[in-house]
């Protein structure tokens, strides 16, 4: 039996499952495990005097953000009950949920610090570990300077701790830094923003139940979002709401469709455009909301015109009858819920296909209203923290662009301003900031300071590592170093170069609570380190689900082994820095005492999505009275936070303010949660009101007028909003939603084919967009020319399968945890590809066979899965699915060896598979860079 | 008043959370499943579209394993949850070939898998490795994602149920 020396608080005695044998390795594949590995159990506590204690949290998967209890038995967490007056989810947990203590409790986590030297892992101390980094760092920084690094991750992470991440590459004087949202939502804050003023879903979770039409639009919430169709269901079982689903495949949310539109990936916007066809034709559009609240409508209604439902059918395989069928449904049905996810978002023409799906939900008057609205349903649990605090390479916390020097002004005053309120010591100049920043030494952008050039993203960090300064990225030096904070590599495509990038860089540094293919997949033989993050169980700060909603989370546990929350490695890694710099450089500006602090530097800071109101206070009080709230509103009925809405959603102007639960929603007074579009954008020129700010065009109620937005971003005393609010007007004034988008390429999106498409003469009519220039680091990033090579070398002949890819219920991400879980290791040990039995019968598969599946980019090996889920056979639906979640297998070559083992259980994950990504498209959104993971043509045969 | 489960099918999506709700609170191993989400028809379309629902032990009022069981190691308590002795088990199987549900499960255990003493779902009375709690809560229905699966006495979920008939029948 493995010995653990952990401290007595921590202890976990492995004890043997009896009957348990080497016969349980049937369940893993051909992988052989020793009981103890398998399933730690707890010595079941017994007599009086062993303290029990309950402590209630977040669960740290996905966006929904569920409340569960843990129970903590003598200083052991052993396990969960449900948390059943938490307003969300009313006790109701997925199975991923349900096995945190698994995830918690794994003997495959990362326990210390390691280092891989000669190609060997190695145990080494914090001590070393962060003395090593910090030598390197500074080494590197003064050799090639501050944009040799690349930071990403922190997803999972705090809003406090990506606050501190963003806040420590402003000041390391970088912007490399990106996480994963921009492969998630990142078209859908650029295509909200652009049409609504905000970036975020418009509704809650709870609001949901008040909806008369569930359009689901490239959204599985069923496996991606369980604990969402509990008010899907509601809303059908109490309402009579319709659910409508548009979706490449039959997925179990499909199953409980009234109406389901089989559609080609990729096709999307000419879907959209042929139901507000219909919509417009027969007259159901709401034409007084589109004249009163929109701006550009009637130029949609000339472009639609181009997509009746007899050409949409030709483009999406949706039969002409079905798509009249929809649009009568959501006429019928108001209001409607414009629900989706990756389906819509992961296109090369994603921006475009939000900013369509934002104007249906005008077209038909459902934004702005409860159970209506846009609902993006994002990924992570803090997936929307981590966007807000802007973890992005565009964005400084709060969504002030980094294109402006006024926002670096701005976060030089909060540095300061933070300062002189005692929660660090830090002071700064604008002037000083500014010189911790490169400026680009040659070519065509000589001169330009890299602090207002977006950095790279997520989806092409790897561009930094391979491709030639100031030739093909717009830097002076290649990336060096970079930092996976929390980063699953395999959820980025291009798995091949980014396993070029990681043995190319000089240091690697893996901060996470579990080690993840990235520390295995490189073969390199120094230069990787491993730190122990500690899990979402083992800290506290606030998290923000999906709805804008900010949960705090108390810790269940101390951290386990040797690991350290964040908010610590920050500490101590800006500390060491210092150290090796000789000057405090970093570290006085991450004094924090307590992780509360860096809540009231947000509030301090975060001033275009009012983020005033979430308080530490307001939220504990909140997490302490949740019976008080209503479940099917979440706002509280009495008690001390009385008027409050669950979650204080964003924008909570003040202390005072009980959060907006549904934006736009002008039904209401601001103070009460009111709102309405942003008012930030002057009609164009060209247009009869040229220069004039666009405003609502009448406004009747007892408050407000038709105000332009308030000077509030810039104003740290919060006068202004006060002074908004007294006048009955949300800071952000009351604008126009603009359905047409003067500084977009296409100022109303039309339909473009994705880079690889599997129709050549629609390729022809309905090109892609001109390639990028001089974005995101990139000199240049290839769209119409790769579309073009893909024509030119008949992909769509030697590929003839759509190759979409996806979500497994059981399985999370990229899989590091969930798949180191052995209760969801069981119920889902395969990585597999869809293929319907037809498909099999003619290519001579049998469900279970090793099958390949090859795109232009390579081959991955695979399980053979046939279900009559699959329509790979039934033309012109030729669609076939892998999930994501897989790694520790490369093109047919199991990696698993390469991982760092401790001799206490760390190893690869339970069960391995290959990664999807290494083959996807290499096409990305033409503003966002997101990658096109929905459409990349393959073929599949027996291995 | 007996403990019953009741599954409303048209909200059952295979989260599986009941799965793991019953695995981490009863501690129970790899390989036995005291409960299983199970899909029909899976990927068909139309009328007789893909449903899932989880299975366990029904606790039957006249239960079969009770009868078949030749060492009388199956009892019931008084709130009508059949329990299993692992004392007096001596692994024969009948009790499987008697449940209509397949709710026994033997975790396997010596050189050729030979059957273990059955475990099975216990309403959350008893963990797998002998926990005794005093009242029968089942996790399994407490985690559901969308409030399929309903556990508890009688009477309280038929009332759960019958609301949600009533909303289908008059949606507002």
């Amino acid at each position: 039996m493995a010995e653990i020396k952990l401290s007595r608080r921590n202890f976990l005695k492995a004890t043997l499952v009896s009957g348990a044998t080497v016969a349980l390795s049937k369940y893993f594949g051909d992988r052989k495990f020793s009981p103890e590995e398998l399933f730690s159990t707890v010595e079941a506590a017994e007599g009086e005097g062993i303290k029990v204690k309950r402590v209630k949290s977040i669960c740290s998967f996905c966006s929904i953000g569920c409340g569960y209890t843990g129970v903590v038995k003598d200083g052991v967490f052993t396990h969960i009950e449900p948390w059943k007056d938490h307003p969300i989810n009313q006790g109701g947990m997925c199975c991923k949920g349900a096995s945190l203590v698994t995830v918690t409790n794994n003997p495959r986590r990362l326990k210390w610090p390691m280092k891989k030297e000669n190609g060997k892992w190695k145990r080494i101390t914090w001590e070393q570990a962060l003395d090593e980094i910090a030598s390197k760092m500074v080494e590197i920084r003064n050799k090639y300077g501050p944009d040799a690094f690349f930071f990403c991750g922190l997803v999972h992470g705090s809003n406090e701790e990506a606050y501190m991440f963003r806040k420590f590459a402003m000041l390391w004087g970088t912007n490399n830094i990106d996480h994963q949202a921009r492969i998630c939502h990142s078209t859908t804050v650029a295509g909200l923003l652009a049409t609504y003023g905000h970036g975020a879903m418009t509704g809650t979770t709870i609001s949901i139940e008040h909806t008369k039409c569930a359009f689901f639009f490239g959204s599985n919430a069923a496996e991606a979002h369980p604990v969402f169709m509990r008010r899907v269901f509601n809303a059908r079982d109490k309402n009579g709401a319709k659910i409508i689903v548009a979706d490449p495949r039959f997925t179990r949310t499909a199953s409980f469709a009234d109406l389901f539109m089989q559609f080609r990936p990729g096709s999307d916007i000419a879907l959209l455009y042929g139901i507000i066809h219909e919509i417009f034709k027969n007259g159901w559009a709401d034409e007084e909301y589109l004249k009163d609240r929109t701006y550009g409508w009637e130029k949609l209604k000339e472009v639609v015109q181009d997509y009746p439902p007899e050409v949409v059918e030709d483009i999406t395989w949706v039969p002409a009858e079905k798509i009249r069928e929809a649009a009568r449904i959501m006429a019928e049905n108001r209001p409607v819920a414009v629900i989706w996810s990756m389906g819509a978002t992961q296109h090369s023409t994603g921006t475009y296909i939000i900013r369509a799906l934002a104007a249906l939900s005008l077209v038909l008057g459902s934004q702005g209203k409860w159970g209506g609205g846009c609902i993006p349903i994002r990924g992570h649990d803090n997936v929307q923290g981590v966007t807000d605090l802007c973890v992005l390479s565009h964005f400084l916390p709060g969504y002030y662009s980094v294109k402006s020097e006024k926002s670096w002004e701005w976060y030089a005053k909060v540095f300061t301003e933070s300062g002189k309120r005692g929660l660090t010591s830090g002071s700064i100049t604008f002037d000083e900031l500014k010189s911790r920043f490169d400026v680009i030494k040659d070519g065509p952008l000589k001169g330009k300071s890299l602090m207002t050039m977006p950095g790279f993203t997520v989806s092409n960090w790897y561009q930094g590592v391979l491709r030639k300064p100031i030739e093909e990225i717009d830097q002076n030096c290649n990336i060096r170093a970079a930092f996976f904070w929390g980063e699953a590599m395999s959820s980025i495509k291009e798995i091949a170069k980014q396993k070029e990038a990681f043995e190319k860089l000089d240091m690697l540094v893996i901060v996470d609570p579990y080690p993840t293919a990235a520390s295995a997949l490189p073969e390199k033989e120094d230069g990787i380190y491993l730190l122990p993050a500690a899990t979402r169980q083992e800290g506290s700060g606030s998290v923000t689900t999906t709805g804008r909603e900010w949960q705090w989370r108390d810790p269940i546990i101390e951290p386990q082994w040797e690991s350290k929350t964040d908010f610590e490695i920050f500490k101590l890694l800006a500390k060491k820095i210092d150290e090796k710099m000789g000057k405090a450089f970093m570290y006085p500006f991450f004094d924090y005492k307590t992780i509360e602090d860096v809540t009231r530097e947000i509030n301090i800071a975060c001033r275009p999505i009012g983020l005033q109101g979430q308080t530490p206070e307001r939220l504990k009080r909140q997490k302490e009275n949740a019976h008080t709230f209503d479940p099917h509103t979440g706002k509280a009925i009495g008690g001390p936070c009385d008027g409050e809405y669950w979650g204080l959603p964003w924008p909570c102007w003040t202390e005072e303010h009980p959060g907006t639960p549904v934006l736009y929603c002008d039904e209401y007074h601001p103070k009460e949660g009111g709102h309405d579009f942003r008012a930030k954008w002057k009609y164009p020129e060209g247009d009869p009101k040229a220069g004039e700010p666009i405003v609502r065009e009448k406004w009747d109620k007892p408050w407000g007028s038709r105000h332009w937005t308030y000077a509030y971003v810039f104003d740290m005393s919060g006068k202004v909003v006060k002074q908004a609010l007294e006048e009955g007007n949300p800071p952000t004034g009351r604008g126009k939603a603009r359905i047409y988008v003067y500084e977009h390429f296409d100022k109303i999106p039309v339909h473009r084919e994705p880079i690889e498409s599997p129709r050549p003469d629609l390729v022809e009519k309905y090109p892609t967009f001109p390639d990028i220039e001089h974005k995101y680091r990139m000199v240049k990033y290839p769209l119409e020319t790769e579309q073009k090579r893909a024509v030119a070398e008949e992909r769509y002949r030697k590929y003839p399968i759509v190759l979409t890819s996806g979500r497994q219920v059981e399985h999370h991400g990229g899989g590091a945890q969930t798949r180191n879980s052995p209760i969801l290791a069981e119920i889902q040990p395969e990585c597999y590809v869809e293929i319907s039995p037809k498909f099999a019968i003619l290519n001579g598969i049998k469900n279970g066979d090793w099958v390949w599946v090859e795109t232009a980019r390579g081959r991955i090996k695979v399980k053979a899965k046939v279900t009559e889920r699959a329509s790979i056979d039934v033309p012109p639906y030729t669609v076939a699915f892998v999930p994501f979640h897989w790694n520790g297998v490369f093109q047919g070559q199991d990696y698993s060896n390469r991982y760092p083992k401790d001799g206490h259980g760390l190893g690869a994950e339970l069960v391995v598979g290959d990664s999807v990504n290494i083959i996807v498209s290499t096409g990305v959104d033409s503003i966002t860079q997101m990658q096109e993971t929905k459409v990349s043509l393959c073929r599949i045969y027996k291995a | 008043m007996p403990v019953k489960f009741l599954v409303d099918f048209t909200r059952c999506i295979k989260c599986t959370g009941c799965e793991a709700a019953c695995k981490q609170y009863n501690r129970v191993p790899t390989g036995v499943r005291r409960i299983r989400v199970v899909t029909i028809n899976e990927g068909k379309r139309g009328q007789y579209t893909e449903k899932h629902i989880p299975l366990m032990c029904f606790h039957c009022v006249d239960a079969p394993c009770m009868k078949a069981c030749p060492v009388k190691a199956i009892y019931k308590t008084k709130d009508g949850v059949v329990l299993v002795d692992k004392d007096r088990c001596i692994g024969c199987g009948y009790c499987l070939w008697a449940c209509p549900f397949g709710a026994p499960q033997f975790p396997e255990a010596g050189t050729f898998g030979s059957k273990g003493i059955m475990d099975k779902c216990t309403f959350c009375l008893e963990s797998f490795d002998g926990e005794k709690r005093d009242k029968p809560v089942a996790m399994c229905a407490a985690f559901c994602a969308t409030q399929a699966l309903l556990g508890g006495e009688v009477s309280e979920i038929t009332k759960e149920y019958r609301e949600r008939a009533a909303g289908r029948i008059l949606p507002l």
